[in-house]
C-alpha cells in the first residue's frame, strides 16, 4: 500500500542530496560563463574539500579540544581557501594554454586528468578506506507532523542557498563581481574596460572549487567521506547543470531538487539499483528537446 | 597624444596593414575614413589590443604601448568604442556605465570624481538617464550607441578610439552622434573616428587620414581634404 508518510519523507531527504547537487553545479557554471569551460574533476575537488575539512576538524578536536560544532565552523574558512587555491591550481595548469591556444578539447582531457591525479593524491594521502565525518550539529531527527529532518539536512538546503545567494550578491553589487559578469557577457570587452580578463577566468575557477570544497562539507556528515566520494556526485552534479542549463541560478536549483528527488523515489519504490537510471533518462531528454536545458538561455555553439 | 609608426597588423596570415603611420595631437579630432574593407576597424582593434601587432610602434603621450594586452592599453588611457557596440546586455545603463570607470573604480588610473563623471553623461546622453535601470540588450540600436561612447568616455581616456558610431543608425540618430562629437570636440577631448560617412566626419575633424588597402594613400587637414578632387570622387561621391 503507499504510504503517503514515506514519500514525503523520500522527497525531504531528496531535496537535501539534491541541494548538494545543484550546488556543485552552481560551481560548473561559474567557469562556463567566463571561459565557456568546465572542470570535470569538479566532484574531486568536493572530495579534496571533504577530506580536508575532515583532516582540519579532527586535529582541531584532538590536539586543541576543541567541540565539534565550533570546529566545524573553524575549518569553514580554511577549507573555503583550500578550494580556492585548488581551484586556481586547475586552472593554471590544466585550462589557461588550453584557452590561449583556443584549444576545443585540451581543456576536457586536462581537468580530467588533473581529477584523475587529484583522486590518486587523496588516495595516498588518506587511503582508500571511507571516514565518518564528525558531525556538527545532533544526529536526532527533527519530527514535523510524522516527517523526520535532520538538523544536517537543514543545514545543507540553508548553507547551498546562501552560498549561491553570497556569489550573486558578489556579482551585482561589487566593481570585481560586476567585472566578472562582463566578462561572462563579452570577453574583449570586459578587456577593453580594464579588465584583466585572465585573472576573471582563473577567479571563477577559484569560486567554483570552493562552492566544490563547500558542498563537500556539507555533504559529508550525512553519507561518509572518502577518496571515492567525488566521482558520482560530480557526475551527477553535470547531469544537473545540462538539465537546469548552464546559465541559469534557478535551473540548477531546480535541476538538482528534481535529480535528487527522482534518485530518492526510484531507490525506493523501485530499486537502489536503479536509483540513477531516471536522472540520466531525464538528461538524455533534455539534450534532445531542450539542449540548453530547462531554464537556459540558448548556450548552443553558433556554427 | 597618439603616434602610430608603421603599424603592420592582420588576422593570422592574413596582413590587412601594411605600414601605416599617423598621429593624433592633444585636443584633435583625426578621422580615419576609407571604404568598407580598407582596414579601419583593424586599425583601431591593433591599437586597443582586441588584436596583437605584428610590428610597428604606438604610443600614447611618449609611452609604447604595441604588443600589451587591451586591459593594459586600457590603463594607459586608451578608451575605444567598438564596432558594433559592445554594450553588456545583462548589465543595466549605469552598471555599463560604472564598467567603463573600471580602472578608476580599482585604483589602476586616477579615480577623480565617478559620480561627477555620471552625471555628465546623462546631461550628455539625456536618453541614457531615462533608462538608467534598464538592462543595455532593451536598448534601441542608437542608445546602444550613446551608451558605448558614453562607456568609452567614462575612462577620461587621453584618447578615444570611436569606430563607426553612425553605423546602422537611423539619420536622425546619425546628425545626433554628430552633433555629440562636436560637443566632445569642443570639450577637448583628443579622438581617433573611423566613419563611413566621410563627408560629414570631415565636417568635424580637424585632420583626415584616407585609408586604401591597408595604406595611408593621402592626409592633411580635413579643411584640404573635403576640397581634393581624389578624395571627392572617391569617397564623397558627386553630389559634394
Amino acid at each position: 500500500m503507499f504510504d503517503f508518510q514515506t514519500f514525503i519523507q523520500l522527497v525531504v531527504s531528496g531535496i537535501s542530496v539534491g541541494m548538494i547537487y545543484g550546488v556543485v553545479a552552481f560551481g560548473y557554471q561559474l567557469t562556463f560563463a567566463t571561459s565557456r569551460t568546465l572542470n570535470f574533476g569538479q566532484g574531486e575537488a568536493l572530495m579534496l574539500g571533504s577530506l580536508a575539512g575532515f583532516t582540519i576538524m579532527t586535529q582541531l578536536a584532538s590536539h586543541l579540544g576543541i567541540p565539534m560544532p565550533l570546529a566545524y565552523l573553524l575549518m569553514l574558512p580554511l577549507v573555503l581557501m583550500f578550494g580556492m587555491a585548488q581551484g586556481a591550481v586547475v586552472e593554471w595548469l590544466g585550462v589557461r594554454q588550453a584557452i590561449k591556444t583556443k584549444s576545443e578539447a585540451g581543456w576536457i582531457m586536462a581537468t580530467i586528468a588533473l581529477g584523475i591525479i587529484f583522486k590518486n593524491l587523496a588516495e595516498n594521502i588518506w587511503g582508500r578506506d571511507t571516514f565518518t565525518f564528525p558531525a556538527p550539529l545532533p544526529d536526532a531527527a527533527i519530527q514535523i507532523g510524522g516527517i523526520r529532518i535532520l538538523p544536517m539536512e537543514v543545514l545543507i538546503v540553508c548553507g547551498a542557498l546562501a552560498l549561491m545567494a553570497a556569489v550573486e550578491l558578489f556579482n551585482r553589487r561589487s566593481i570585481y563581481g560586476k567585472a566578472v559578469v562582463a566578462t561572462s557577457a563579452d570577453i574583449g570587452a570586459a578587456g577593453l574596460m580594464g579588465v584583466n580578463t585572465a585573472q576573471v577566468i582563473t577567479l571563477s575557477y577559484a569560486l567554483s572549487s570552493l562552492t566544490a570544497a563547500f558542498a563537500g562539507v556539507l555533504v559529508a556528515p550525512v553519507t561518509l567521506t572518502g577518496a571515492s566520494l567525488g566521482s558520482a556526485l560530480g557526475l551527477k552534479a553535470f547531469a544537473v547543470a545540462i538539465i537546469g542549463g548552464l546559465t541559469s541560478g534557478v535551473g540548477v536549483v531546480v535541476g538538482g531538487v528534481l535529480l535528487g528527488i527522482t534518485d530518492r523515489l526510484t531507490g525506493y519504490y523501485i530499486s537502489t539499483g536503479y536509483q540513477d537510471v531516471p536522472g540520466l533518462v531525464l538528461l538524455l531528454l533534455v539534450l534532445s528537446f531542450k539542449p540548453s536545458g530547462l531554464f537556459g538561455k540558448s548556450a548552443i555553439k553558433k556554427v | 597624444m597618439l603616434t602610430v609608426e608603421k603599424l603592420v597588423a592582420g588576422y593570422g596570415k592574413v596582413r590587412v596593414l601594411h605600414e601605416i603611420s599617423l598621429d593624433v595631437q592633444e585636443g584633435q579630432l583625426v578621422t580615419l575614413i576609407g571604404s568598407n574593407g580598407a582596414g579601419k576597424t583593424t586599425t583601431l582593434r591593433a591599437l586597443s589590443g582586441m588584436i596583437k601587432p605584428e610590428s610597428g610602434s604606438i604610443r600614447i603621450g611618449g609611452a609604447e604601448i604595441a604588443g600589451l594586452e587591451s586591459h593594459l592599453i586600457t590603463r594607459r588611457g586608451l578608451a575605444h568604442s567598438p564596432e558594433g557596440r559592445r554594450v553588456f546586455p545583462v548589465l543595466s545603463v549605469e552598471d555599463n556605465l560604472v564598467m567603463g570607470a573600471f580602472t578608476r573604480l580599482t585604483g589602476s588610473r586616477p579615480k577623480g570624481d565617478v559620480k561627477a563623471d555620471l552625471a555628465r553623461m546623462y546631461e550628455l546622453f539625456p536618453r541614457l538617464a531615462e533608462r538608467r535601470l534598464q538592462l543595455a540588450g532593451t536598448l534601441s540600436g542608437g542608445e546602444q550607441q550613446m551608451l558605448a561612447m558614453a562607456r568609452a568616455l567614462m575612462l577620461n581616456p587621453k584618447v578615444l578610439l570611436l569606430d563607426e558610431p553612425s553605423m546602422g543608425l537611423a539619420p536622425k540618430l546619425v546628425e545626433e552622434v554628430f552633433s555629440i562629437v562636436s560637443r566632445l570636440k569642443a570639450a577637448k577631448v583628443t579622438m581617433l573616428l573611423v566613419e563611413q560617412f566621410a563627408a560629414a566626419a570631415l565636417e568635424v575633424a580637424d585632420f583626415g587620414y584616407v585609408l586604401e588597402n591597408g595604406r595611408i594613400a593621402a592626409s592633411g587637414p580635413a579643411e584640404r581634404l573635403k576640397n581634393d578632387p581624389a578624395v571627392r570622387a572617391a569617397y564623397l561621391g558627386a553630389a559634394h
